[in-house]
């Protein structure tokens, strides 16, 4: 009989109000095996290894190391099990030094209560060789590269003896000298027996550090493959489901000019942004996080004042002192961050969507409530809210429903430029497609949208044109003819890391 | 307007036009400190004694409503009791002057709204913690009117003026007729006016009122405004009761003011918070001390029940909520 799968997934299924994030998954993984997990946003992989990591529960299903159940129920319980995470975000503490930091929670104690410097120091020496020779054991972690952070996690990994390392988008942040580097780190777990977790949106990384791979869409498996064998747009077709020509595109864009940026700048974040924004246009504004996408949409949308630069609204000069302003001459924004920035968590959903605009529902000081409802109820209505409820608070409705009502706002504040900031983030499949919907909509209503986007799909699906921001910089202007992913990326990389590459 | 979607979708639900259901919990509460005091003492439940209970909680219930217009928009005002021993000794030196009562009376409001924009604008435009800023201000306050007294009480307050504040209407004391008014008033406002959206959303999701257009300093400071405006007048009617101002006058008001909203189910967190709910707060705690009295109990353990009904309060609010 062969030996247990070092990792076996059987049938997990985890639900969240109105999304079924993980539907009866299983997955097997060999010691020493490389294993890629690929699928969109929202496919199901983040609530996966939070499962594995303890962070979350599944409902139900099992998960067995060497043949054993295991039942992470806590992250700490988690890690004792033998299975380590690698975050995309490293959860590290500057001040501290790697050895302090590899040994965080397990220090080793001389005496009863004194920390152990020297060995400590002595075994992360010894662990780290094998991984990157040049990390100082006594160095602080502020000092370090975002690569070699993720090394010392490796390293920690080791240290615990986990046997099942899940890494979470470890390439995000790493030049691709760094990549060749962890590509080879990775290689080097595979005699040690360590299963390996692989997840990551870049097809061509995973083609190169995995043999087999799983793939998941809206919660579940549509395929395991052997990558070898697997070409790149097949497995993109079995992430998406459908074939990216195929995703309708209809131009609604006006001849007349709504509003014209020039030189538009905030401190280092938004650097001397041009464009023009057309009635009825869809403009899409793609790039790397961090390259000031949304703070160049808070700047348009009132929230944050320019350090430099004008905008003209109509033909007028347009500098919105606060929010309030740029709604006034009809701009809404729909946060990234709805917990955060966009909706009233206890109020009802007729207060939320009303809160822009009481004005137009006030008569001699007092509220209209009865012209308030109407108007509201038509226009959730419109955007297909569930439940229809308008007495109830929004933080009881599922992310999507949230999202439809924050968009109902600034159709009640009959907003002309609408501004979305990661507009189907955190949202099930279902809704997005009604978020599409309405967004052509506003188009041909002749409404100009603003579309930020880390999503792909996204940004190609519902763009006329697409701004690609660059540290800061309007990187180039896409027309429509010319989108493609990799004209996309070619210009939102950073020049430094292409030469880098090139050298 | 158009009769048609109103007919539909305009309609409210029932149960929109009866209190809350957390309204309903405080209201069982006092039954119950009402029953159980009736059962231990004859003279608990008489007419006289529950007026009695109304005068005696309205000066709390006054500055209550205050307190939780602005609990409910995520702050804290400390400084209710100084701004009401200002107001009281500068007015009340007005009247001692031979200044009109009703010149005296908007002096005194006056004096509050300004020590109320000054709270207002140290939140809204200082970037102060509302804590920081009423702590200081509470000094601050008390300071100006012990100075401005030297520290003795302002005597002789013209029986005209104490007369508005001591009579009856319809039987029922003045003060209990003023605060119930201005309940109506504020409960009003915070669910039928644009400001009351606004006190409730800035309490809510600040950064998100924010970028929906909410003009968020003018929202504080309105909140403070009133806070301030109410002590004043809940010195007012002390004054009228007691014929003096004291410099020292409300100590330690701000405590039974938050006890009051917290019974009544404001969250300190903000964004939550009922008038109707405050108003039985404070008659809860006024009920409490004058049932006690009436008993005979020690003022120390008067102090013990009035903690342990808070704390009790709060931990009913908490289990509730969790089932719920």
């Amino acid at each position: 009989m062969a030996p247990p799968a070092r990792l076996s997934i059987n049938v997990l299924s985890r639900s969240f109000p109105g999304v079924k994030a993980l539907d009866g998954v299983s997955l097997e993984v060999a010691a020493g095996e490389v294993h890629g997990l690929l699928g969109e946003n929202g496919a199901g992989k983040s609530t996966l290894l939070k499962i594995l990591s303890g962070v979350q529960a599944a409902e139900s299903g099992e998960i067995r190391i060497d043949g054993a159940v295991v039942v992470p129920a806590a992250p700490v319980a988690a890690r004792r099990a033998g299975i380590a995470m690698i975050h995309q975000e490293l959860q590290q503490v500057p001040e501290l030094t790697v050895a302090q930091t590899m040994f965080l929670g397990r220090q080793l104690v001389r005496a009863g209560v004194f920390v152990d410097r020297a060995a400590q120091e002595a075994r992360c020496r010894a662990i780290l060789a094998g991984l990157d020779p040049g990390i100082d054991p006594a160095a602080r972690i502020r000092d370090l590269t975002v690569a070699r952070r993720q090394l010392v996690e490796i390293g920690r990994a080791l240290l615990d003896d986990a046997r099942i390392i899940a890494m979470d988008e470890p390439t995000s942040s790493l030049t691709p000298a760094e990549f060749d580097r962890l590509a080879g780190v990775i290689e080097g777990l595979r005699p040690r027996g360590v299963a390996v977790i692989y997840v990551s949106h870049k097809l061509d990384e995973v083609k190169r550090v995995c043999s087999r791979a799983t793939v998941l869409r809206d919660g579940r498996v549509v395929g395991r493959v052997d990558l070898a064998g697997t070409a790149i747009p097949a497995l993109v077709s079995m992430m998406v489901g459908r074939d990216l020509a195929t995703a309708g595109h209809s131009s609604f864009v006006r001849p007349q000019t709504l509003l014209s940026v020039r030189g538009l700048a905030r401190g280092a974040a938004v650097r001397d942004v041009d464009f023009d924004l057309r009635a009825g246009e869809v403009l899409g504004i793609a790039g790397l996080v961090g390259s000031g996408r949304t703070e160049l949409l808070r700047l348009i949308a009132g929230a944050d004042r320019p350090s430099a630069g004008e905008m003209v609204l109509d033909g007028k000069p347009f500098l919105p002192p606060s929010p309030r302003a740029a709604i006034a001459v009809g701009i809404g924004l729909v946060p990234e961050e709805r917990k955060r920035d966009g909706i009233l968590p206890l109020r009802p959903i007729a207060s939320n969507v009303a809160i822009a605009t009481l004005g137009r529902f006030t008569a001699a000081g007092w509220i209209r409530r009865s012209r308030l409802r109407a108007a509201v109820t038509a226009l959730v209505r419109r955007m297909a809210l569930r439940p229809l409820d308008i007495d109830r608070p929004i933080r009881l409705f599922s992310g999507g429903n949230q999202q439809k009502a924050i968009i109902a706002r600034w159709l009640a504040a009959e907003a002309r430029i609408l501004l979305f900031d990661e507009p189907t983030r955190g949202i099930d499949v279902g809704a997005k497609a009604e978020i599409y919907g309405l967004i052509e909509q506003f188009a041909r209503e002749g409404r100009a949208v603003i579309v930020v986007s880390s999503d792909m799909m996204e940004i190609l699906r519902v763009s006329d044109r697409v701004l690609v921001m660059r540290e800061g910089t309007a990187a180039a202007m896409l027309d429509r003819s010319e989108l493609s992913e990799e004209a996309i990326m070619r210009h939102a990389v950073p020049v430094s890391a292409i030469e880098k590459e090139a050298a | 307007m158009s009769a048609v979607p109103e007919a539909d979708a305009g309609r409210r639900p029932v149960l929109r036009a009866m209190p809350s259901l957390r309204d309903a919990g405080t209201l069982i509460g006092l039954a119950l400190i009402v029953v159980v005091f009736a059962s231990l003492t004859p003279s608990f439940l008489t007419e006289r004694n529950l007026i009695n209970i109304l005068q005696q909680s309205s000066i709390n219930a006054c500055i209550a409503i205050g307190m939780t217009l602005v609990i409910i928009q995520g702050g804290i005002d400390l400084s209710v009791g100084p701004v009401a021993a200002l107001s009281a000794v500068l007015s009340t030196s007005l009247l001692v002057a031979g200044y009109p009562v009703p010149v005296a009376i908007a002096a005194g409001l006056l004096i509050g709204a300004g020590c109320g924009l000054v709270n207002g604008l140290l939140v809204a435009y200082g970037g102060l913690q509302p804590f920081i800023v009423t702590l200081g201000t509470l000094s601050l306050f008390r300071a100006l009117a012990l100075i401005y007294t030297g520290g003795n009480p302002v005597l002789g307050v013209p029986a005209e003026f104490r007369a508005i504040f001591n009579g009856t209407m319809l039987g029922i004391p003045t003060p209990v007729v003023i605060v119930a008014a201005i309940a109506a008033a504020a409960g009003l406002m915070l669910r039928k006016t644009p400001l009351g959206e606004y006190l409730l959303a800035v309490g809510g999701n600040e950064e998100a009122a924010y970028i929906a257009g909410v003009p968020i300093r003018a929202t504080k400071i309105a909140a403070y405004v009133i806070s301030a405006v109410l002590a004043a007048l809940a010195s007012l009617i002390l004054v009228g009761r007691l014929g003096a101002a004291e410099p020292i006058l409300g100590n330690l008001w701000e405590l039974d003011a938050i006890a009051a909203a917290a019974i009544g189910g404001a969250s300190l967190m903000g964004g939550k918070g009922s008038i109707f709910g405050t108003i039985l707060g404070a008659v809860i705690l006024g009920a409490m001390r004058n049932g006690l009295t009436l008993l005979n109990v020690q003022a120390f353990y008067q102090l013990l029940a009035t903690g342990l009904i808070i704390i009790l309060a709060m931990l009913i609010d908490r289990a509730a909520r969790g089932a719920g």
